[in-house]
């Protein structure tokens, strides 16, 4: 009964982890941008749709694809107003680039964050649920809306699949963060992959930011935590490695639920930071990463 | 150093100078207002607290002299509280200041109040250890004040109300507490501990939870696992969460107890509508005559910012008017002279009559608790709206329930 | 060294230094309180500068040290009534112990794994701090009985002097052998390896002293403010102000990472009548520095100046 409740719960909440972190690893993968505003981005989508149905009276649909749209816009907005002009700058020696480019998105994430703070107060904020109810799986009462997040993500997950391995502009992004020179030599124009690759990060984010403000709520609060927690996911996994990722959302997921139910709420996060910090120890390059 | 910023520091030293010059013109009582703006809670302090010196000031201030009401945000952090109250004695001169509704910022500030020698007021931190703090040492602590309950207080109105409504009109017979890990809640978890099983609810479970807690399935599973009649609660950082996860999940145990982001107006919409059916406690709620002041300020308040005050605004506005009293009665705003005259107070301000615990109480400094003082009142979300359930003579409204939840008897 | 007290720098630095110490006589007690919990800053931000600037690495936890540092200074003295000078004695040399402790996993890596691995030393010691609430205050906070004093001029000039000591070792430091093999090993680790110089050495001497001035100021800093909390001394958001202010001074300068540091936190208070919005103008200054004058505030400085 326990085990099939943490079965059920840790999915939900590990699929979203493995949404929200996908984005972030194929940026990386790509531009070798880490993108410290991630968590701001996300939270950022889930205000936005919560401010439309409730303070404009939208209906959730509509609601949620406007979460999703503030959210691409706001990926534009960080990759040509913050990580482009430090990629650019003559000023910045490269081998700078990397601090620039995470001190750079550290601000801007915190920028994002009071001003969310400012107009909503920072007060947590939840998005209405798409579906509303709950079904009964095998005894355990499990909220619909649960369902929904994790059904979602996977398809999300096996789109983002089938668009990187069957279609040519996938196939380039692909590429690209195989070896970026490579696809210069090949005629690709870097700079509009770059593009593409902002635009599917943004929605991943955006999707992942509604998503958890309908499972959880989210609060300006939660931004530096989504970012650590992104981050940490995608170190586990390996920097670059989608696959790598998926795996370690599971893993993060399924151990902070394991350590909720069986110890204690209260010590939920320190296993995963700990099992992180002996991964950093014996295997440096993450689960699945190229050294 | 840059030559810019001895230039700043210059354009503060001469800011200061025309700060004083203009003081001893019109001499107000300065009141600094130290306060959180994001949280919805804290947010309502400085409002109300201006409400209430616009009022006084309109009908001629105190003895000719007005109220200026100074804020400052801290941003919820004990580090800027401190450095909002240095500045507010050692730079703007206030003669008083009311700061925050949160314990750990209060506790920071206690010490500082003893060293700068200038009394504080808290309109919405609820740790006993303020107030204990005050009597331990005396001499040291009492310019501090807490215009609040005590954690202890606040559980026995919490067990006194319980009493009538869950056990004799319900019947209910089992309890889990589930409290958010934080200095306030302490000692409102040994209150809840002690006075529960008096009135007739065994506890089953006791849950402290971190208030960084986004999930709070695992919580609500291991509460549903012991089949309690009803979950007694302690939460003030959070609220909007684990609300909205009782609701999507359909957790078939009633929520009672404090939980301070419900006293806002705002709460229903920000958890879309999940909080109908929550019963909380508070000093004073939207549309509650504990006494004749309290529906017109909440008017006043919503007709001047829009939204109904959080139970701090309450709290924050009576002690405006029982600082002017004080200063009235003192007839000067000298530090000892105004805390002789604050320990003196006997105010019918929002909340109830307003009376401050003596020396030798345990709880020094701060607001008297029981019947014909202050009892608190218990209110509960019903169609999206705030309605007073306890007790009988102020507050009509019946308890109703979610359809999801299963109250044992009616 | 020798060229640095002959340099433009040094007596600009001196002068500054002697004006900043007369300020006590003409200023108010909340000017100087202000001040001293910058100058305590600046120590952060010089430490985490040398680390960074120095050795290339991107310490995200600066606050695992700086909080180390203040904590055991502050439960031994509200738990145990050590003196205050002992507190702070042993304050510094656990945090030097905790330095041991990172850099043992934090340098067999490189980069953002680098930067992950401290930032996961802060939220380990968050937890830490919350689960042993008896001892740490947990979310509340330490009330510290003691304070150094509460006079605010005394307070300042523990403040200042104790940056200014601290600005000459570690400044003397970076200009040193050892700070021009950091800095080789920083910018290309297999030259600098290959020239013969054990780089792991260094960068980790680089680390105990980054982390025996961190604690050393986190000590001092509890026993000024009176308490000790996650959020004033080891908050992820702590350590975030602490890098912003050394990228913002000038990294790889030290003495612009305490400017950076006093900058930030003077801007925040002349910024408190904004309210809310306070943190979001600085946090945008700051940002427009990045991306504008990469060198910050003494970078853009010094490189008029021929070195």
């Amino acid at each position: 009964m326990l085990a099939l409740q943490i079965l059920i719960d840790g999915f939900a909440i590990s699929a979203l982890y493995a949404l929200g972190a996908t984005g972030f690893t194929l940026i990386f993968g790509v531009s070798g941008v880490l993108n410290l505003s991630h968590g701001a981005i996300m939270v950022l989508a889930a205000v936005a749709a919560w401010a439309a149905a409730s303070l404009f009276q939208l209906d959730t649909y509509s609601g949620a694809l406007i979460g999703v749209a503030v959210a691409v816009v706001a990926a534009f907005a960080t990759y040509f107003a913050v990580v482009q002009p430090i990629q650019r700058s003559r000023r910045i020696p490269n081998e700078e680039k990397e601090i620039f480019v995470l001190t750079g998105t550290l601000l801007w994430g915190i920028m994002i964050q009071e001003l969310i703070a400012y107009f909503f107060t920072n007060n947590a904020k939840t998005v209405l649920p798409i579906v509303e109810g709950v079904v009964d799986i095998a005894g355990i009462r499990t909220p619909r809306n649960e369902i929904f997040t994790a059904v979602v993500c996977c398809l999300v997950i096996a789109l983002l699949w089938l668009l990187v391995n069957r279609t040519r502009t996938g196939k380039a992004v692909l590429a690209a963060s195989m070896n970026p020179r490579g696809v210069t030599l090949l005629g690709l124009e870097l700079g509009s992959i770059y593009i593409v690759v902002w635009a599917i990060y943004g929605i991943l984010a955006g999707i992942a930011g509604v998503l958890l403000g309908m499972f959880l709520g989210v609060s300006s609060y939660s931004v530096g935590p989504l970012t650590a927690s992104a981050f940490s996911i995608v170190v586990l996994g390996g920097l670059g490695s989608v696959s790598g990722s998926l795996i370690a959302a599971f893993v993060v997921g399924y151990l902070e639920t394991i350590t909720a139910y069986l110890i204690s709420p209260a010590y939920r996060t320190i296993p995963a930071l700990l099992l992180l910090v002996a991964v950093m120890y014996v295997r440096p390059q993450g689960l699945l990463g190229r050294r | 150093m840059t030559p810019k910023f001895r230039t700043l520091l210059g354009a503060t030293a001469l800011g200061l100078l025309m700060a004083t010059g203009q003081a001893l013109a019109a001499d107000p009582i300065k009141i600094g207002v130290i306060a959180e703006a994001q949280a919805i809670a804290g947010a309502s302090i400085p409002q109300a607290a201006q409400l209430a010196a616009d009022e006084i000031n309109a009908k001629g201030g105190v003895d000719g002299r007005k109220i200026e009401i100074v804020t400052y945000d801290n941003h919820s952090s004990s580090a800027d509280s401190v450095r909002a109250f240095q500045r507010a004695v050692n730079e703007d001169k206030v003669n008083i200041v009311i700061a925050s509704y949160i314990s750990e910022v209060v506790l920071a500030l206690e010490p500082w109040a003893a060293r700068l020698k200038t009394p504080l007021i808290t309109p919405g931190a609820a740790s006993n250890e303020i107030s204990k703090a005050v009597h331990a040492d005396y001499e040291k602590n009492k310019y501090t004040f807490h215009g609040y309950l005590t954690s202890a207080a606040l559980a026995q109105s919490v067990c006194d109300a319980a009493k009538e409504l869950l056990v004799e009109q319900r019947h209910m017979k089992t309890a889990v507490i589930m409290s958010e890990d934080a200095a306030w809640t302490k000692p409102l978890d040994v209150g809840y501990e002690d006075c529960l099983p008096k009135i007739g609810l065994k506890v089953l479970d006791h849950i402290r939870f971190s208030p960084d807690t986004t999930d709070f399935t695992p919580i609500f599973n291991k509460i549903e696992g012991s089949k309690p009649d009803v979950i007694i609660t302690g939460i003030s950082h959070v609220g909007v969460q684990p609300t909205v996860q009782w609701k999507n999940q359909q957790v078939p145990i009633p929520m009672f107890g404090i939980a301070s982001q419900a006293t806002n107006s705002t709460f229903g919409k920000d958890t879309n509508e999940a909080a109908n059916g929550v019963i909380y406690q508070g000093v004073s709620g939207t549309g509650v005559a504990v006494t004749p002041k309290s529906i017109p300020f909440t008017d006043a308040f919503k007709a001047k910012f829009g939204n109904f005050p959080s139970y701090c605004g309450y709290t924050a506005y009576d002690e405006v008017y029982y600082i002017a009293d004080a200063v009235k009665r003192a007839g000067s705003t000298d530090a000892d002279k105004l805390i002789a005259a604050l320990e003196k107070t006997d105010w019918i301000g929002t909340i109830g009559r307003v009376q401050f615990y003596g020396k030798d109480d345990p709880f020094t400094h701060s607001i008297k608790y029981g019947k014909g003082l202050i009892t608190g009142l218990m209110l509960q979300w019903q169609d999206g709206q705030q309605v007073g359930v306890w007790p009988a003579d102020v507050a009509k409204a019946k308890l109703k329930f979610p359809s999801f939840i299963k109250v044992t008897s009616n | 060294m020798s060229g640095f007290f002959k340099s433009r720098l040094f007596f600009i630095s001196l002068a500054v230094v002697i004006i900043a110490a007369t300020l006590p006589l003409y200023v108010s007690g909340y000017v100087l309180g202000l001040l001293t919990v910058a100058y305590y800053f600046g120590v952060f931000a010089m430490s985490w500068d040398l680390l960074f600037g120095f050795a290339g690495e991107v310490n995200f936890g600066p606050t695992f040290l700086i909080g180390v540092g203040a904590y055991t200074a502050g439960i031994l003295n509200a738990q145990y009534g050590w003196s205050v000078y002992v507190c702070i004695v042993l304050g510094a040399f656990a945090a030097v112990i905790a330095g041991l402790v990172l850099a043992l996993p934090a340098l067999r890596v490189r980069g953002p794994y680098f930067g992950l691995t401290t930032l996961v030393a802060v939220l380990i010691l968050q937890n830490f701090v919350v689960v042993f609430a008896d001892l740490t205050g947990g979310e509340i906070g330490l009330t510290i009985p003691d304070v150094i004093t509460i006079d605010a001029g005394a307070n300042y000039w523990i403040a200042l002097g104790f940056m200014t000591i601290s600005a000459l070792i570690l400044y003397g430091l970076s200009q040193s052998p050892i700070g021009l093999v950091l800095q080789a090993s920083g910018q290309d680790p297999v030259q600098a390896g290959a020239l013969g110089f054990n780089i792991v050495k260094h960068k980790l001497a680089a680390f105990i002293v980054s982390a025996f001035f961190s604690g050393l100021s986190g000590a001092l800093l509890v026993f000024y403010m009176g308490t000790a909390s996650v959020g004033t001394v080891v908050d992820v958001s702590v350590g975030v102000n602490v890098i912003v202010a050394a990228v913002l001074g000038g990294r790889r300068t030290v003495l612009g990472a305490a400017l950076g540091a006093i900058f930030l936190i003077v801007a925040g208070e002349f910024l408190r009548p904004t309210g809310e919005l306070a943190t979001f103008i600085v946090s945008a200054v700051a940002l427009l520095v990045v991306l504008f004058f990469p060198g910050g505030f003494l970078g853009a400085a010094l490189s008029h100046e021929s070195r």
